[in-house]
């Protein structure tokens, strides 16, 4: 009986075979949701990393300042970026021959690692003055290393390398 | 149609993708009492347990381009399955009876001593007193055969939770099945 009305169905053209490309594209544009969300993430870690450095030190002392100019929206963002990952993670079956709760540490420890490089490497100054994120960059631009504190932490990274 | 009836399920799909549709009636011959009794067993409904098989079989030749040959075709239909039947069990918010008073202290294989057939039969009497989170792996072990890697590949379990399940079912199974013979 099951095998008529589906047979049937197949037949006069009721039920369709999804054609190949409609899977190999489906694919695709997961595997580069995932590309972009992981890299957003990356990216917006290194802004608060960012911002955090250009406030200099002494940061306790000018809080308010910093308070100001934090970008939480953009910490919000990130962590619904790395949760929104995780979730596509799950949904989509990746993980469950995996350790998942591993799979995600890994993922946010990656995210933060690469956030914390690109502010080690200077690279987020290098943003903040050429490259299609300069103006964005600068919005969070504490100052520090322009200012009164730019030598101090000169000092502090030639010693560091 | 012979020659056919040797084909593997993963060579009648290529068949299927690439040349005759209709060739997908073997592949309902093959499985849709094996998935009926799957059904069954989850849902305790047989008139949803088709209508869920129905679906399953649509489902998996709407996406058949998405099945990868080099896996198990039976785990992929008996997972499409699973999902259809979880769907109609959210549907309808069923509620499995919980039996009372259960442990898992008795390590003893009750399951050994059984032949066969009794097993069968004891196992889908039990299985119908049981919570889902075990009755499911121990129907697919039991009933459907297979092995602890296909159900994890249907579970979306890891292979040593399906291990786990499957003993605590079986010294839960144990429990019941004792209660129901005194």
């Amino acid at each position: 009986m099951i095998k008529e009305k589906i047979i049937s169905q197949i037949q006069s053209g009721d039920v369709k075979m999804k054609p190949k490309y409609y899977f190999v594209l489906g694919s695709l544009a997961l595997a580069c949701g995932i590309i972009g969300l992981t890299i957003l993430s990356v990216f917006l870690v290194s802004v608060v990393a960012f911002s955090l450095r250009t406030h200099g030190p002494m940061v306790v002392f000018r809080f308010e300042q910093l308070l100001a100019t934090f970008p939480f929206g953009v910490v919000v963002v990130a962590i619904v970026c790395v949760g929104f990952g995780a979730w596509l993670l799950k949904k989509y079956d990746f993980s469950y021959k995996k350790n998942f709760q591993l799979l995600i540490v890994g993922f946010i420890v990656s995210v933060l690692f690469a956030g914390w490089l690109i502010n080690y490497t200077g690279l987020d100054s290098v943003w903040t003055r050429m490259g299609p994120m300069k103006e964005f960059y600068k919005r969070y631009d504490g100052g520090a290393m322009n200012g009164p504190h730019s030598r101090i932490m000169q000092v502090r990274n030639y010693r560091r390398n | 149609m012979n020659d056919v009836e040797k084909l593997s399920d993963e060579e009648i799909v290529e068949v299927v993708r690439s040349r005759d549709q209709e060739l997908y009636a073997v592949i309902i011959d093959r499985y849709q009492n094996k998935l009926l009794r799957y059904a069954k067993n989850l849902l305790k409904d047989d008139s949803k347990a088709v209508d869920v098989v129905q679906e399953a079989f649509i489902k998996a030749f709407i996406n058949l381009q998405s099945f990868d040959v080099r896996m198990k075709f039976s785990s992929w239909i008996y997972r499409i399955a699973h999902n259809e039947a979880m769907n109609v069990i959210a549907k309808y918010k069923y509620e499995l009876p919980i039996p009372e008073g259960v442990d898992f202290e008795s390590e003893e294989d009750l399951v050994e001593t059984f032949s066969k057939e009794e097993t069968r039969e004891k196992v889908n009497k039990c299985l119908l007193q049981m919570p889902m989170l075990y009755s499911e792996p121990l129907s697919l072990f039991f009933l459907e055969d297979k092995s602890y890697e296909e159900i994890s590949d249907i579970l979306r379990i890891p292979i040593g939770t399906v291990g786990t399940r499957i003993n605590r079912a079986k010294i839960l199974m144990k429990k019941l099945c004792q209660t129901n013979q005194k």
